[in-house]
């Protein structure tokens, strides 16, 4: 699995650079425009170990906003899953406020709480968190109609079997909505740094930037996909192993 | 002559599907009484699942009037049913039922012929022996009424025999609705069995007695024939 996808993104990656290199050379662009390979490469000696730490930081940013962002949708998401008026108001405020892009609240957070790292994971997670909500309210208020039907008409439905039930069916579902969601960790975490912190892969991103340094953009993406990578991978991996179990127990799996 | 005590009563219910203009049930009348093993016959999408449901509370008819034991608890249960897949279905079972239900799920068990499966996930057995599984944690259930809707499918005819006198043996004082498109199984063991007809036809519903039959007693096949002649005109 994680070599599928080292593969598939190197694939990308060098289809980019090499398409920019094209572009280069074709239109005869300056190295301060676009940078020729050696100096990537030269780039790249430089500020790989630098550049390597900085997408560490990011990635741990990233994955525990994401961990704090599926913890807190799935209790909105039991929350907003009942029939009752906390229920359906949550449920309306959630498609709501989706709507609204968090990166334009990114600023308010900075100013308000400082340019560390509360704030990188405060973005990190909300932005992540309501695709995940959306998707756990819309799985968590579709009824196993198969499965409750006794529990229900036997009396013996609570809510927590509800959501036990519903959850189970669903697996697959949460899983790839889950793995999904951790690109959009990353995202917010580099957008969050580019923004206004001062620390990690986008931080570096902005001083590059300031810089018009192509190459240490290069470098600095080279990165963000080799991290963003593992992560998926590792979310992948983990459920693929749940829903292994899964299927053992239940004698679907050869 | 007294009447039979009636149990359960429709009074002209009339039931069209959801938003379409299909009408299933006009002024449809119909009763049980209050033991025994009776059936609901007829053709496919006559409506006997959708009369079911209505009579067990799950979907509202349009109109009419539903009358019967105060406090009775009906259930419904069919054939569609799963049980979750988290844990073994002996456990399942175990954990759905009155504690003092225990003896006799093992019983029901040894019946049904489903020891060999009990520690087996519902997604591991055939679809005969999930049908029997869910019918057993339903019979093992508090109710006045089950409803049996086509639980007995994919069941091999001895094994459904058995069943059926094992239902009958086991819960003399209960009443069962059973729903089945085999004419000659309800022809031979249901009590009254209620012979749903299209919507076109008057009445919507004609009642004929079957032959009831129990363990140990023999089928009279001339009048098994007549039931099932009456039941094919009726239908």
């Amino acid at each position: 699995m994680l070599h599928r996808r080292i593969s598939q993104f190197f694939f990308i990656y060098l289809l980019a650079l090499g398409l920019l290199l094209l572009f280069k050379y074709i239109f005869n662009l300056s190295d301060y425009v676009i940078p020729g390979p050696l100096d990537i490469h030269h780039t790249a000696t430089l500020f790989f170990s630098r550049y390597l730490r900085d997408g560490l930081n990011t990635l741990s940013v990233a994955v525990v906003g994401h961990v704090l962002a599926v913890i807190l949708a799935t209790l909105v998401a039991i929350i907003g899953s009942r029939g009752n008026l906390i229920g359906s108001l949550i449920k309306t405020a959630a498609y709501n406020l989706q709507a609204y892009p968090i990166v334009a609240v990114a600023p308010v957070i900075f100013i308000l709480l400082g340019d560390g790292l509360v704030s990188r994971l405060l973005i990190a997670a909300m932005i992540c968190y309501f695709p995940l909500l959306l998707s756990f309210i819309g799985i968590l208020t579709e009824p196993v109609a198969d499965i409750e039907h006794f529990y229900v008409i036997t009396g013996r439905m609570r809510w927590q079997l509800e959501v036990k039930i519903r959850a189970f069916e669903n697996i697959g579902k949460l899983s790839t909505v889950i793995a999904g969601s951790a690109t959009l960790a990353m995202v917010g975490t580099i957008v969050a740094e580019f923004i206004g912190a001062n620390a990690g892969i986008g931080y570096s991103l902005r001083i590059a930037l300031y810089q018009s340094n192509i190459a240490k953009v290069l470098v600095a993406l080279f990165l963000i996909g080799i991290f963003n990578s593992l992560y998926l991978t590792l979310l992948e991996g983990i459920g693929y192993l749940v829903l292994k179990k899964l299927k053992i127990q239940n004698g679907v799996m050869s | 002559m007294t009447t039979p005590p009636v149990y359960f009563e429709c009074r002209n219910i009339t039931y069209h599907y959801p938003k379409t203009d299909r009408l299933i049930f006009k002024d449809l009348n119909c009763r049980l009484r209050p033991h025994g093993f009776h059936g609901l016959f007829g053709t496919s999408g006559v409506g006997k699942s959708t009369l079911a449901e209505i009579i067990a509370g799950e979907i509202s008819a349009e109109s009419g009037e539903l009358t019967g034991k105060p406090s009775a608890t009906i259930l419904y249960s069919s054939n569609m049913e799963r049980l979750p897949g988290w844990s073994s279905v002996g456990e399942h079972v175990a954990k759905v039922i009155p504690r003092r239900q225990t003896d006799r799920m093992e019983q029901l068990f040894s019946d049904f012929g489903l020891t060999a499966c009990r520690n087996s996930r519902f997604s591991q057995l055939s679809l005969g022996q999930k049908n029997r599984i869910n019918l057993i944690r339903y019979l093992l259930q508090e109710f006045d009424l089950l409803i049996l809707d086509e639980s007995l499918a994919n069941v091999d005819e001895a094994m459904r025999e058995r069943i059926i006198f094992n239902i009958k043996e086991m819960f003399p004082g209960k009443c069962f609705l059973y729903i089945s498109h085999s004419l000659s199984e309800v022809s031979r063991f249901c009590d009254t069995i209620l012979v749903l007809r299209s919507p076109d036809k008057t009445p919507p519903i004609i009642p004929i007695n079957g032959l009831n039959i129990r363990q140990g007693e023999s089928t009279d096949n001339s009048n098994l024939e007549r039931i099932m002649l009456e039941i094919v005109h009726a239908a």
